[in-house]
């Protein structure tokens, strides 16, 4: 079993607890306007326009895991492990699936980054080899969710939802751009879909950041939202006051 | 006025000698060592030196140091509870003294082509670098040890060379015991015009404690401390020795015992360990197992840690991690590192050092004792004679002499490996050299007397005075030699992008033109050492293997026992200096790798799990450390469990095999921006290596490198 990665990163402490592995698995089917990482939106190998770099390649599920284990001992110390994220890791449903199995089997703690985009019968399959889901909320607006992502939300909360009742464990995280997502309307309506979950253990609020902005012109991409500002301490502070108050 | 603002004052006074040291001194990339400027005027005479401004022999050595105690100026400072600093070092005073080469009385000259060969860094000279007993002067004082050695010297009366080490060790106390009491004058002449009231009962205080252990052993806590004070500066003074001990367990008897008399409280003692601290970076270490195997972390070792804290300047202290251990101490220590981002304190792995020495065929007991005390290196205090840190075999140069030999990898191995046991061989001829010869260039006149042996057999600690000796080298340039196995193996052996000729004229013409900087390119890029899994990887530990097969359980021709380790010390530049162009892609001249680091870049990202596992791979493993030197950039934000996460980091380096980690925890900006104008951080320090310094003491090009360390990645 192989499968299309464009980054492998060690020690890496923001996707989930402790010290983890992130394993990143090429092709995405939404197109956030906001995107850091356009190079991982096609599930094809890329070549940058401006530098020799070349995004994604073809790795076998023995090679991942290979690199994976190499931090065993950091998980184990820091209750880390691997996070499987992208691009949207459930694109590639079979060799996600075969990742998670093999950490799983090793004992490693097995996160994964999704968009809550795929089939239901996708994550249905994955229930007993993941231990964490980071699960992005974006917006409960459907229509605004269309504008912003290129697609409807109503997979993505029902995912949401049939993972909650099956009693896997959520962190909730929200990316939030200042003047796109982030209305008082879009925060109380987020604050009340999450009241529903009864094992959300985590809310987290990623703000959004510049960084990827370079990575368009790179790849050849176009940007599809122009040259925003990252967000401010101002907009991260109200976030918390409306989001943490109560839930 | 309260300890606070003392110590406050304290603080500020260091800086302004630091500023001071360096508009007289110039740039220095070394430790701070805590010493002082003499005044002005005052003038050095030394009593003993030959025309070539040169002197050997103890009683040349006690003259001279004898000269230096009974006239050095005393520093005395009201709001320290310490007399004295330390101003000379009469070491270095020698015409001709150069860090890397150490004045000897004895021509090795028929030794020279080849340690030269090899840029051998010999130790032929050296002194220091092993461990005192202090516990041996705590309960003897200086009467009692010059008691001691005069009924040696009758002991020995037939023995000439003893007769000599005892009347000159008799000199040195003399001498010693002459200071303190002018000490104790300064600080009585000083009360005098003291209004103050609490300062002026602090310089009572202060002569009265010198009045007393000039002579009698100390017995209060107060006591103790300006005792080893005393001692640690005199044998600064002597020969630049730092190395300190198990410091909780030296203090915590006689803090108990004034703590139940009630004559001293908890902050009496925090703020006595402060100045202790601040008055020179020795090399201490806190908590870790006794030698039968149980926790010795005290209320004095967490007393000696919030010290430390507070302290805010340049200091040596080891955390000493284990399965026993008080997990509460390794977190304070942690938190302190990230609160106060000074690099201190470091923190040294139980496990892989005992279970490593006892591999030498010692006991678990004795593994247990020998601890953190030095730069990178570890010792058993008062047995052991080691030349722990200034032997070393810089592999970068063993390698460019069997590269310029070879004419494919295979070749190369088979000459590196028959090129490093030369090195090794001649290193070892080296070794016993000093060993044969250093009692009469340059005897350790104030070690033997903290060390069980010398005086009680009439030997310097260097010629078989000691209980134990056990001989550290230390290869140099392990990320050098390791990325440029792996290049020339992926570049070469794997893909066929190049060929060893093209290498190696490209090489040879340190990469020169367009075809010399494409082959320079494609040999930079390849896998690096550190990023795991990579050629380089596998020939970093290749490399520690071949390390271990000519050096761990050898001896010297002589028979003394050889331990290997990596480490260069603050001699990155030193040593690149002298090889040329490597197949890393590294030209001429330039710096070699530190210690077991990989090279800055290994990886993209930077992964400090993939550094953690790297430097773990290649510890040689024979009780001597292959350190694990981190720098890491975090913000001032919010980062709630940083703590947590750096303790798993380490613990998991060090359940892989890791022995010592030195960490900095800096910022980044902040860095950049004093490398470009020093005098706007003047109290900034950084971990260089072992020690700590003011980063701007150090020279603009170690700075640099302190830069280029950096690892931009959050805990």
């Amino acid at each position: 079993m192989s499968g299309t990665v464009f980054d492998i990163r060690r020690g890496v402490s923001k996707d989930g607890p402790g010290l983890r592995t992130c394993v990143f698995l090429k092709g995405c089917p939404l197109r956030c306007v906001w995107c850091h990482n356009p190079e991982s939106q096609s599930a094809e190998i890329e070549r940058a326009v401006t530098t020799d770099e070349v995004c994604g390649r073809i790795m076998s599920a023995g090679e991942v895991m290979a690199e994976v284990r190499r931090d065993a001992v950091f998980y184990d110390s820091s209750g880390g492990g691997v996070t499987f994220t992208g691009g949207e890791p459930m694109m590639q449903a079979d060799f996600l699936f075969a990742l998670a199995s093999a950490a799983h089997a090793d004992g490693i703690h097995v996160a994964v980054d999704t968009s809550g985009f795929a089939p239901w019968a996708a994550f249905e399959r994955m229930l007993p080899v993941v231990d964490l889901f980071l699960y992005d909320l974006k917006c409960i607006d459907s229509g605004r969710h269309r504008e912003l992502t290129g697609v409807e939300n109503r997979l993505v909360l029902e995912n949401l939802l049939r993972l909650d009742i099956a009693g896997a464990k959520i962190w909730i995280r929200c990316p939030l751009v200042p003047g796109l997502n982030d209305s008082d309307g879009d925060l109380a309506a987020l604050k009340e879909f999450v009241r529903r979950l009864r094992n959300m253990e985590k809310l987290e609020i990623c703000p959004y950041h510049q960084l990827g902005i370079e990575k368009y012109a790179k790849f050849g991409k176009p940007l599809l939202y122009g040259n925003r500002n990252s967000a401010s301490g101002k907009d991260v502070e109200r976030w918390n006051r409306i989001i943490y108050c109560d839930v | 006025m309260n300890y606070a603002e003392r110590m406050a004052r304290l603080v500020a006074r260091k800086i302004e000698q630091t500023k001071a040291k360096q508009e007289r001194l110039g740039s220095r990339d070394e430790d701070d060592y805590g010493l002082v400027l003499p005044p002005e005027n005052f003038k050095v005479d030394l009593p003993v030196r030959d025309a070539a401004g040169q002197w050997s022999g103890p009683r040349s050595w006690a003259l001279n140091f004898r000269w230096l105690m009974e006239n050095h100026p005393c520093y005395i400072d009201p709001d320290d509870a310490i007399a004295g600093r330390w101003m000379f070092m009469l070491s270095r005073m020698r015409l001709g003294y150069q860090l890397s080469r150490s004045n000897f009385a004895f021509d090795y000259s028929h030794l020279e082509p080849i340690q030269r060969k090899y840029d051998i860094t010999t130790g032929i000279g050296k002194d220091a670098h092993f461990a005192p007993d202090y516990q041996i002067g705590l309960d003897l004082g200086w009467g009692g040890l010059l008691e001691k050695v005069r009924a040696a010297k009758r002991r020995f009366a037939e023995d000439a060379y003893a007769v000599e080490l005892m009347e000159s060790e008799e000199m040195a106390i003399v001498g010693i015991m002459a200071w303190i009491r002018r000490l104790a004058a300064a600080a009585d002449d000083r009360a005098m015009t003291e209004d103050d009231p609490v300062r002026r009962a602090n310089l009572l205080e202060m002569a009265r404690v010198c009045n007393k252990i000039a002579d009698a052993r100390p017995d209060t806590f107060r006591e103790v401390v300006q005792w080893i004070a005393i001692f640690n500066m005199a044998s600064r003074t002597y020969n630049r020795d730092g190395a300190g001990g198990q410091l909780d367990e030296m203090l915590r008897p006689y803090y108990e015992r004034d703590k139940a008399k009630g004559v001293l409280t908890d902050d009496d003692a925090e703020f006595l360990c402060f100045c202790l601290l601040l008055n020179d970076p020795h090399y201490y270490q806190i908590g870790g197992p006794t030698g039968d195997g149980t926790d010795q972390t005290s209320r004095m070792s967490y007393i000696i840690l919030e010290a430390a804290a507070k302290l805010k300047s340049s200091c040596n202290l080891t955390i000493r991690v284990w399965d026993g251990m008080d997990r509460g101490l390794f977190r304070r220590g942690v938190e302190i590192l990230l609160a106060n981002r000074l690099g201190y304190p470091r923190f040294s792995g139980d496990k892989a050092l005992v279970e490593g020495f006892m591999k030498n065929g010692y006991s678990a007991e004795l593994a247990r004792k020998r601890i953190a005390v030095g730069c990178n290196w570890m010792s058993l205090p008062g047995m052991e004679y080691t030349l722990n840190d200034v032997v070393k075999i810089n592999i970068a140069k063993v390698f460019e002499v069997a590269f310029a030999e070879s004419g494919s990898l295979a070749e190369l191995e088979e000459n590196y490996r028959r090129h490093f046991k030369a090195a090794v061989e001649i290193t070892a001829k080296g070794i016993d050299f000093h060993l044969e010869h250093q009692y009469l260039n340059e005897p350790e006149l104030l070690l033997n007397l903290v060390s069980h042996g010398p005086i009680e057999k009439g030997k310097d600690v260097s010629h078989g005075g000691a209980m134990y000796y056990n001989m550290a080298i230390d290869g140099a340039g392990l990320a050098v030699v390791a990325d440029s196995f792996g290049a020339l193996e992926q570049r070469i052996s794997v893909e066929g992008a190049l060929t060893f000729e093209e290498v190696k004229n490209a090489v040879l013409a340190d990469f020169a033109g367009e075809e010399g900087e494409r082959v320079r390119r494609l040999l930079d890029s390849s896998g690096r050492y550190g990023a795991g899994g990579t050629s380089a990887d596998r020939w970093a530990m290749k490399l520690t293997e071949i390390l271990n097969s000519e050096i761990a359980n050898h001896v010297t021709p002589d028979g003394f026992k050889l331990i290997p380790g990596w480490f260069t010390w603050a001699d990155t530049l030193r040593f690149g200096k002298v090889v040329g162009a490597t197949p890393n892609g590294r030209k001429a001249g330039e710096p070699i790798s530190h210690g077991a680091n990989p090279l800055p870049g290994f990886r993209k990202d930077g992964a400090l799990t993939a550094m953690a596992a790297a430097v773990a791979s290649v510890q040689p493993g024979y009780g001597n450390t292959a350190p694990w030197q981190l720098e890491v950039d975090i913000g001032l934000a919010d980062e709630p469990d940083a703590a947590d996460k750096l303790m798993a980091l380490i613990d998991g380096h060090f359940r892989l095999g890791g022995t010592l980690v030195n960490i900095n925890v800096v910022d980044a900006e902040k860095i950049v921006e004093a490398h470009k104008d020093p005098s706007k951080y003047p109290d900034l320090i950084v971990r260089v290596t072992g020690f700590t310094a003011y980063f701007n003491s150090l020279s603009p090009a170690f700075r640099e490198l302190v830069v280029k360390r950096l690892v931009k990645e959050r805990i």
